[in-house]
């Protein structure tokens, strides 16, 4: 398929490592500035704070390892754990699913698209804003929407949003229902995808079923591995959602105490930033090795062109 | 691109690190500071809404007409992000010049050298007008680290038209105990036919419940030394008086109080009149009267044992930041705003009834309607002596509070349980802060 | 593009009447798609009417009624939520404007040219940088804002919108680079290797080449980046601390205060108000997701 490509590896002179080299230097030049001027900084400085006692007000002290053996038999690290797991196991696939069903919907053949594009996108426009609090409330509190429909059939509802029961599952969710943005990188994939491919697909008698998982769905792989390697780091750095719906507590009863949501109330609520670094940098960790994974695994179902 | 990158990445880190661990004390240490000559600049911070920024802005034009030397900006955040920012911005050793303090914070900056001991810009802060106990309550170990804006006082707020309504006598609040307090919420309740319920909340959800249940008992939440001394009795009377509101239907069911902490005073369920009866500080009747659009009146809270368990909270205080480089000026500012009459007749109870006796009785004449009502309440009730500031460590005690409230409430732990585990967190929290 | 069925010419007899039976399937198909959609629509859209009736209704109301129905539409929620602060609320939506441009110019120009370095050449410790990149994606906000805020305010840029901007320009926003970088990827690298064969360097070929054909994928970082950067509240709250430098997530949030009576119907309105110019970026914006290498030509 590349013939021409395999011929210029093969031709793969030392003057072209270096050009390469150069021109490399020329594109990350500013991605290079920002990353030492700006970013490594902070991180490191957060990275020897997770071994200190920092309170924020005053110098740090070192204190070796006890940041982090304190995580040990810290029961409410466990507690946002498992909250944040859950979470993320949960609310990461099901939006996903929403988000390419709707795209494939909505790539084409339907009257009004921008008009449905752009309402399915709404949600997540107002997803962090301090009214999402009220609404929240609002649809699933105990004199609530959702209640009120319950009503109608007989059932008498509880406060979804205020018994430590469902209150994560609202969060999850509203997760969902924030299914714009995947929605819209989808959209973009799927427009990248030649029509030529399926003209020529066409042109072969092959059916919508067939075009779609012989040719939408393998080119829409990297996209779809995309999606998946950020919204699950985002879900696992879920902040501003549980902050504004439980009014930063992580409540009722530390059910919706998200990972991030503890290490601020450990960090700016009880000057505990030392311990609050570490927390930072055992989410990294874990991040980390959930994206290792993902990108071993992509080998064997991302198709790349190149 | 080999070396230079790796040089880079020491300078820039060491760079942010450095600002980080150096730790530069104040530009005023020591002798007692002067006003500048110079024209000077301070920064002033505070958290609140559209409301109490436009009026503070304009005592600071106030000021600045009256000391053209000096120039105030002004900075406002919703509470949260203040002390998200408050506390970055120290941390940076860039803090603002004057600060909005509250008591869950004051001894958590204090005792970290943040602050500015106000005695030493004696000569600009007056601090006559206000007596002891007022004065004690901007205090850690001693020192005036802050000054009281204004106080607010425990009350039940009642909702008199929907007792009206169902027919249901307001008790006399001279005499009443917690008993009775639940007799006649579940009254409210059954005469209205589940359609509101007596009481909105229970104890548990503020810092201020334990800290009057342990004073009913003859205790106090922290000793002297800001350790915490509230017995697990205490604590365990008072969750288990919540259990049985709820439980009863007296009170509003523990999820609806949960709805009701997020929601803020103005949208829970005593604000949209679905409740007739709330425990609040006086000075919150103002924005419960216009939430709810319906007559209310403050009552003293009941109390079994000590009659004198009700205290005075300083609603909030009045700061300077041990990194400002003019004292002298912001205790100037400080003293506009608490002790001169110009500031007062700008400012009136918007951040509680005043502290300050003088201004206190030169704005009463003018008060109306339930700001007068809130300064007539304090006239009223007999509080006992102020207890101590909220220890350093302790500023996370109303979260952690409310967590095990829940937990109680949702019938995930027991009182007893509860009452130990909390007491070991919070004085965990405080040990750890020494 | 987004009918044909309506275009299909009628021809002879029979053609004509298969023709009519597969367009009838398809209307059929169509209308089922069109009342999934609209059940969809009234499912995601309830809060989003809830919120706009609130901010037409006086506070007392917006507490004690979940439904939609307005009786007396109170304007002066509008009107007193605009004047609410010492500027008038447009003067918050112009510097959020402003951050936003900055913030999607640099966005723009850096991370596609960061992206174009990892997707498409060969270079020392590729692997390494590129996991590098991923990492700084991965550390919550809160532990680095401290240090960051030490490194700007030396820089003596607190109080202006230069540390939510410059960093953009220096693809901080790893987010995209990894977007643009998938994107990039999905283009046929014969495109490029028969410009290279052709004589073209690097820095034509990104520009002429890839540049218009990730179009889709620029629109999506423009796009978001209005988004975000229009709701970003923690960032702009800790440097920007003179209230007429404020943007409109903190001017939304000054309105709230726990302790008094928060003006609700204010908050619902300029709430409404701030979403507009989002809402309106996306429903031009996404044009330009549209034009895919299907429409630009490409292939």
């Amino acid at each position: 398929m590349s013939s021409i490509s395999e011929l210029r590896r093969l031709r793969g002179s030392q003057r072209d490592t270096r050009q390469q080299n150069k021109a490399a230097l020329f594109f990350l030049l500013p991605w290079f500035v920002g990353l030492f001027g700006i970013t490594l900084g902070p991180m490191l400085a957060s990275l020897y704070l997770s071994f200190t006692k920092y309170n924020l007000l005053q110098p740090p002290q070192f204190s070796g390892l006890d940041n982090w053996t304190r995580m040990l038999h810290d029961d409410r690290l466990h507690k946002s754990l498992e909250v944040t797991f859950t979470y993320v196991l949960v609310s990461v696939p099901l939006q996903l699913a929403l988000a390419l069903g709707l795209a494939l919907l909505l790539d084409k053949g339907v009257r009004g698209l921008a008009f449905y594009r752009s309402v399915f996108y709404l949600p997540s426009l107002i997803g962090g804003s301090v009214a999402i609090a009220v609404l929240w409330r609002t649809v699933f509190g105990t004199d609530g929407l959702v209640n009120k429909a319950l009503a109608l059939v007989g059932i008498h509802g509880q406060g979804w949003v205020s018994e430590p029961g469902t209150a994560l599952s609202t969060l999850i969710v509203l997760n969902v229902w924030t299914f714009g943005s995947p929605m819209v990188i989808f959209l973009a994939g799927l427009r990248q995808i030649p029509a030529s491919l399926y003209e020529a697909a066409s042109v072969d008698g092959a059916g919508r079923w067939r075009q779609f998982r012989n040719i939408t769905l393998p080119l829409l792989t990297p996209i779809i591995f995309f999606n998946l390697v950020l919204q699950i780091i985002h879900a696992f750095q879920t902040f501003t959602q549980a902050f504004v719906v439980s009014g930063g507590t992580g409540g009722p009863a530390d059910s919706t105490l998200f990972y991030s949501l503890y290490l601020y109330q450990r960090g700016f609520g009880q000057f505990d930033m030392g311990y609050a670094s570490a927390l930072a940098w055992l989410l990294l960790l874990i991040v980390g090795v959930f994206t290792a994974v993902n990108f071993w695994a992509s080998k064997y179902w991302v198709f790349y062109d190149d | 691109m080999k070396a230079s990158p790796f040089r880079r990445v020491a300078v820039g880190a060491l760079a942010s690190l450095s600002l980080v661990l150096t730790a530069c004390s104040g530009g005023s240490a020591g002798s007692a500071p002067e006003l500048s000559n110079k024209p000077v600049t301070l920064r002033v911070t505070w958290w609140g809404d559209d409301n109490r920024a436009k009026l503070t802005n304009e005592a600071i034009a106030a000021f600045e007409k009256k000391y053209p030397n000096i120039k105030i900006k002004g900075e406002y955040k919703d509470w949260n992000g203040y002390w998200d920012a408050l506390a970055t911005t120290t941390a940076a050793k860039d803090s603002p010049d004057v600060l909005q303090m509250d008591e869950l914070y004051l001894a958590s900056y204090a005792d970290r050298g943040a602050l500015y001991d106000l005695s030493k810009a004696k000569k600009f802060l007056g601090t006559s007008q206000f007596d002891a106990q007022a004065l004690a309550t901007g205090q850690v170990n001693e020192t005036q680290y802050a000054l009281p804006v204004g106080v607010g006082v425990s009350s039940i707020v009642v909702n008199t038209d929907l007792f009206k309504k169902y027919g249901v006598a307001i008790p006399d609040d001279k005499t009443w105990t917690w008993a009775d307090y639940a007799k006649v919420a579940k009254e409210l309740t059954d005469k209205s036919g589940g359609k509101i319920n007596g009481a909105a909340g229970a104890p548990g959800f503020y810092a201020g419940d334990p800290k009057y249940w342990a004073r009913q008992e003859g205790g106090n939440l922290f000793d002297k030394d800001g350790n915490v001394s509230i017995k697990p009795k205490a604590l365990v009377d008072m969750w288990t008086y919540g259990l049985n509101l709820i439980s009863s239907g007296a009170g509003i069911k523990a999820s609806a109080m949960v709805e009701d902490l997020t929601a803020g005073v103005t949208a829970g369920t005593f604000a949209t009149g679905k409740a007739a009866m709330m425990g609040a500080y006086n000075t919150q009747v103002t924005a419960l009267q216009q939430a709810t659009g319906a007559h209310l009146r403050l009552l003293q809270p009941p109390h079994d044992g000590n009659a004198k368990a009700n205290f005075f909270k300083p609603s909030m205080y009045w700061a300077v930041s041990s990194q400002s480089q003019h004292p002298a000026e912001a205790a100037t500012f400080v003293n506009f705003l608490l002790n001169d009459p110009a500031g007062a007749d700008i400012l009136k109870t918007e951040r509680g009834i005043p502290a300050n006796k003088q201004i206190l009785k030169h704005l009463e004449p003018a008060l109306t309607g339930t700001d007068k009502a809130a300064a007539d309440y304090m006239n009223e009730v007999t509080p006992g002596p102020s207890p101590v500031v909220t220890p350093n460590g302790g500023s996370g005690i109303e979260p952690m509070l409310q967590r095990y409230t829940q937990e109680v409430y949702f019938k995930k732990t027991s009182p007893e349980d509860a009452a130990k585990a909390f007491i070991k967190e919070l004085q965990g929290e405080i040990d750890a802060a020494k | 593009m987004t009918d044909r069925a309506i275009a299909v010419p009628t021809r002879s007899q029979p053609v004509a009447r298969a023709h009519a039976a597969r367009h009838g399937r398809r209307r059929v198909r169509a209308l089922l798609k069109h009342v999934l959609l609209v059940a969809c629509v009234l499912v995601m859209l309830y809060p989003v009417l809830w919120m706009v009736v609130s901010s037409l209704r006086p506070n007392s109301e917006i507490f004690r009624d979940a439904g939609l129905a307005l009786t007396h539409p109170r304007l002066e929620n509008y009107s007193n939520g605009w004047t609410a602060f010492a500027q008038p609320f447009s003067h918050y939506l112009v510097n959020s404007l402003l951050v936003v441009i900055g913030a999607i110019l640099g966005n723009l120009l850096a991370c596609s040219m960061a992206a174009y370095a990892f997707a498409r050449l060969e270079f020392k410790a590729k692997r390494l940088w590129f996991g590098i990149m991923l990492v700084t994606i991965m550390l919550p906000i809160h532990v680095i804002i401290v240090p960051q805020y030490a490194l700007f305010s030396q820089l003596g840029w607190v109080n202006t919108f230069l540390p939510l901007i410059v960093p953009k320009f220096l693809a901080t926003d790893a987010f995209f680079i990894f977007l643009m970088v998938q994107f990039i990827r999905g283009i046929p690298r014969e495109i490029d290797e028969a410009a290279r064969i052709d004589g073209a360097g690097h820095a034509r070929i990104f520009f002429n080449i890839i540049v218009p054909l990730m179009v889709p994928a620029l629109a999506t970082t423009a796009i978001f980046t209005f988004i975000w950067t229009w709701n970003d509240f923690y960032t702009q709250l800790i440097y920007l601390t003179d209230p007429s430098m404020y943007t409109t997530p903190l001017a939304l949030r000054a309105f709230v205060d726990q302790q008094s009576a928060t003006d609700w119907g204010s908050v619902f309105a300029m709430s409404v108000v701030s979403l507009v110019p989002v809402f309106l970026v996306f429903l031009f914006g996404q044009r330009f997701l549209l034009r895919g290498i299907a429409t630009t030509g490409g292939k």
